[in-house]
């Protein structure tokens, strides 16, 4: 198909979406964590794939990266079939998966240069890139100590490095924000945002609202292993005030009952 | 709280603990009960074996020792097993409002709970019972088992809260993983220890050693119950009280220990800030004698994994360590062959199996890079070439050290010449089981080299393995045999490079058959490496 290999700046409308899912499913023995779901995002945003803790957020991520073989669907990323294609899909994307380790026995920029090198990059570039990596994501200081003595924040910050060092056309990254501090999450939120404004799309899971509302430019909300709405975030927001409030009424997670029981607690008698 | 009260807490706490634990999974409950089973038939057979030496004349040395062993094994243990015993670790309690007086006796009484206290109740039980005679004996013995067991608790308990911050520190954990090794290796020369003990006269050389371990706590409680059998009754309270004052000195220090832990910051955090970071000078060098490509960046991340990681570390070394004890320790006995060099071929070759297990579910970043069977051949035979750099010189040497120790010279290339074979074959099986059997190791474990429900994968794996190499050498095997059997004096040198040849034939065969295999199996693969 050659008519969709597009100019990444200008002519983002006429790309292919950057990751097309059909009927997507997966059973972990009796349990149904993804339902069959449709999703399609589109090239040159900044995407929010949001849901409560076991949504599906992270199988469905780990499929469409292509880390677990869904029982059934189809996954196509920049127009490429991710289980037919691997050679085309695997040099276009990035990945920082959640709950995975990294090669923690090599120093953060080791591991960049490891990262690089069996990416096929040559290692002068993969060293320069590394460099420049470091440099912006704060890690410069810490580049020598041993990826397994990083702190949380650190760990996302070199997981990010190490998905942005071969320049993927999208980024997949599951939770970067979780158990991260303010200054690393307004270092990688930097980084990220200067990568969208580029072309690339940066796919993002998290259950943060305010920081997917703040962020993203389109959501697909997720909950119990189906997609319950997706578009750009005007159209998923409606009347709603905040996207927090729009996601608990699409989960159906209002009008619980606020704790009339805990009347004990509070100041006054112990 | 008063003391009782919180003794039942810590009590209940303890046995919620260790029930949670159970209901996690039926493999682990499983586990439990076959070891409380084992435990308790070799805790009633010491009994048993303890009651028959009554009245033998060695029984006192034994039993002595034998005290002294298991407290000296009640010290050793928490630094092994750090996260056997939840309660051991007292930084969990900093948030709660306790005394460290009440916190120490019910702690001590809380670690009464479990298998290791029973077992340790039924040795002492036995070991009084082995050598009272008389009344005042038996009195002393009722003073004398508890007074051990109490000793060998607060031992544990104030051992483990002196190094707490050790134990929960990187550093600590790496050390603990690396005791496995210890044990790999002391058990080879436990094992030459006992045959040496055999040869030296038996049991009365250990006389000079119980004379004095007698009159050492917990094991001079034991000591006063013999005491008081030969009717030497002061002796007896000597040895009692030395052993009371035992605990009341390891009360006070745990007591201490405890006061420290809970009103300081935390020394981990301490630690970890404070962690020197290594200079980059040695990555360079090593890039420029490595090839270019994923096959030197591979090698390279092998090479340092071996060194840095106390899992891969301790099992290498153990490997390389009893590939070598094994056949010159035969062959120093004059019970060896020179065959027995081959041990170390197939030791270092088990190393090959498993290769995306000993990835963890890092093991990701890898299967992100591989999208040909190309790629996957390459990585595979990248790790290889690794394991080969250190294992063809280590096995060359073992020959040439087994030879010498033998005075064998003319049969080194024929063994040097199996070796290889044999070497070839296990990286060839090693790498078609690599992709085909994975399996998770736990990282936080010194001695657990499986994740739980994959036990029946890792031997299928490592025993399929080993026959189907040891079938892939049959020629080679069959060779040396009809040579030796011809007895031609010239011919046996042909083993060397037809060994050789023969086994880097197989290993690149095996790499080839395994790399489609892993290619097109890279989510199974890091499914089944991602449970540890």
């Amino acid at each position: 198909m050659p008519d969709q290999t597009v100019d990444r700046a200008g002519g983002a409308r006429t790309a292919p979406p950057a990751v097309h899912v059909e009927g997507l499913w997966k059973r972990f023995g009796e349990q149904i964590a993804v339902a069959g779901i449709d999703l399609t995002l589109p090239a040159g945003s900044f995407i929010g794939l949001v849901g409560p803790n076991g949504a599906g957020k992270t199988t469905t991520l780990s499929m469409v990266t292509g880390l677990l073989r869904p029982d059934q669907g189809r996954v196509q990323v920049a127009g490429h079939d991710v289980w037919l294609d691997p050679v085309e899909v695997k040099s276009r994307i990035g990945v920082l998966p959640e709950g995975l380790r990294l090669f923690e026995r090599l120093s953060g920029r080791e591991l960049l240069a490891y990262n690089g090198r069996l990416r096929g990059l040559p290692g002068d570039e993969v060293d320069k890139r590394a460099g420049q990596l470091l440099d912006v994501l704060d890690l410069a200081g810490a580049q020598h100590k041993l990826v397994v003595d990083y702190s949380t924040g650190m760990r996302k910050k070199i997981g990010l490095a190490a998905a942005l060092l071969h320049n993927p056309e999208v980024l997949f990254l599951d939770e970067p924000f979780e158990g991260v501090d303010p200054v690393s999450a307004q270092t990688i939120r930097g980084v990220l945002e200067r990568y969208t404004a580029s072309g690339a799309t940066v796919v993002f899971s998290s259950h943060v609202m305010e920081l997917v509302e703040s962020l993203c430019d389109w959501v697909a909300v997720m909950a119990a292993g189906t997609i319950r709405a997706q578009g750009p975030l005007a159209e998923v927001l409606g009347d709603a005030p905040s996207l927090q409030a729009a996601f608990l009424e699409l989960v159906g997670a209002q009008g619980r009952d606020n704790g009339k029981s805990l009347d004990w607690l509070g100041g006054g008698a112990r | 709280m008063s003391t009782a009260s919180l003794t039942s807490v810590f009590v209940r706490l303890k046995l919620s603990l260790l029930r949670n634990g159970l209901r996690q999974s039926s493999g682990r409950r499983a586990a439990f009960i076959v070891s409380m089973v084992v435990v308790l038939l070799f805790a009633a057979l010491q009994l048993l074996g303890l009651l028959l030496l009554r009245g033998n004349e060695h029984a006192l040395s034994l039993v002595v020792l034998l005290t002294g062993l298991l407290a000296l094994g009640w010290a050793v243990l928490p630094l092994f097993f750090p996260s056997g015993d939840e309660t051991l670790d007292p930084t969990r309690l900093v948030m709660l409002p306790l005394r460290p007086g009440p916190l120490v006796a019910s702690l001590l009484v809380a670690s009464l709970v479990g298998i290791g206290p029973l077992f340790t109740l039924c040795m002492v039980v036995g070991s009084a019972v082995a050598l009272s005679h008389g009344a005042v004996a038996l009195l002393v013995s009722i003073v004398a088992v508890p007074l051990t067991l109490l000793v060998c608790l607060a031992l544990a308990r104030t051992v483990a809260a002196a190094n707490i911050r050790l134990l929960t520190s990187r550093r600590g954990r790496d050390l603990a993983v690396l005791s496995g090794l210890v044990i790999a290796v002391g058990i080879q020369f436990v094992n030459f220890g006992v045959q040496r003990l055999g040869d030296a006269g038996g049991l009365a050389a250990l006389e000079p050693a119980a004379a004095i371990v007698r009159w050492v706590p917990p094991a001079s409680a034991i000591g006063a119950v013999d005491s008081a059998s030969d009717g030497a009754y002061g002796a007896a309270l000597a040895q009692l009280a030395l052993s009371a004052l035992a605990l009341v000195l390891l009360l006070r220090a745990w007591r201490r220990s405890l006061t420290k832990l809970m009103t300081t910051p935390d020394g981990s955090t301490l630690a970890a800030a404070s962690e020197p970071t290594r200079g980059p000078s040695s990555a360079g060098r090593l890039h420029g004698l490595l090839p270019e490509g994923r096959t030197g960046t591979v090698m390279q991340r092998s090479f340092k994994y071996i060194w840095r990681d106390p899992k891969t570390k301790g099992a290498w070394v153990s490997s390389l360590a009893i590939g070598l004890i094994v056949p010159i320790f035969n062959a120093l006995q004059g019970t060896g062959s020179i065959y027995f060099a081959c041990f170390a071929a197939g030791m270092l070759g088990i190393m090959m199996y498993n290769q995306f297990g000993q990835d963890t579910s890092a093991f990701w970043m890898v299967a992100m890079t591989i999208s040909s069977t190309r790629d996957a051949y390459e990585e595979l035979r990248a790790r290889a070439l690794a394991m080969l750099v250190i294992t063809l010189p280590y096995m060359t040497l073992v020959s040439l050290l087994t030879a010498a120790a033998l005075g064998r010279w003319h049969d080194l290339p024929e063994v040097l010449g199996l070796s290889f074979a044999l070497l070839g074959a296990m990286l060839a099986t090693g790498a078609v089981s690599s992709a085909r059997f994975p399996y998770s190791i736990p990282q936080d474990s010194a001695y657990k080299n499986v994740a739980p429900g994959q036990g029946g994968l890792a031997w299928l794996s490592l025993l399929g393995g080993m026959v189907m190499a040891a079938l892939l050498c049959a020629p080679v095997i069959v060779l040396t045999v009809l040579l030796n059997a011809s007895a031609g004096s010239g011919t046996q040198g042909l083993l060397l490079p037809v060994g050789a040849a023969y086994g880097a034939l197989i290993a690149w065969a095996g790499v080839r058959i395994a790399a489609p295999q892993t290619a097109r199996r890279l989510p199974e693969i890091l499914t089944a490496v991602s449970k540890g």
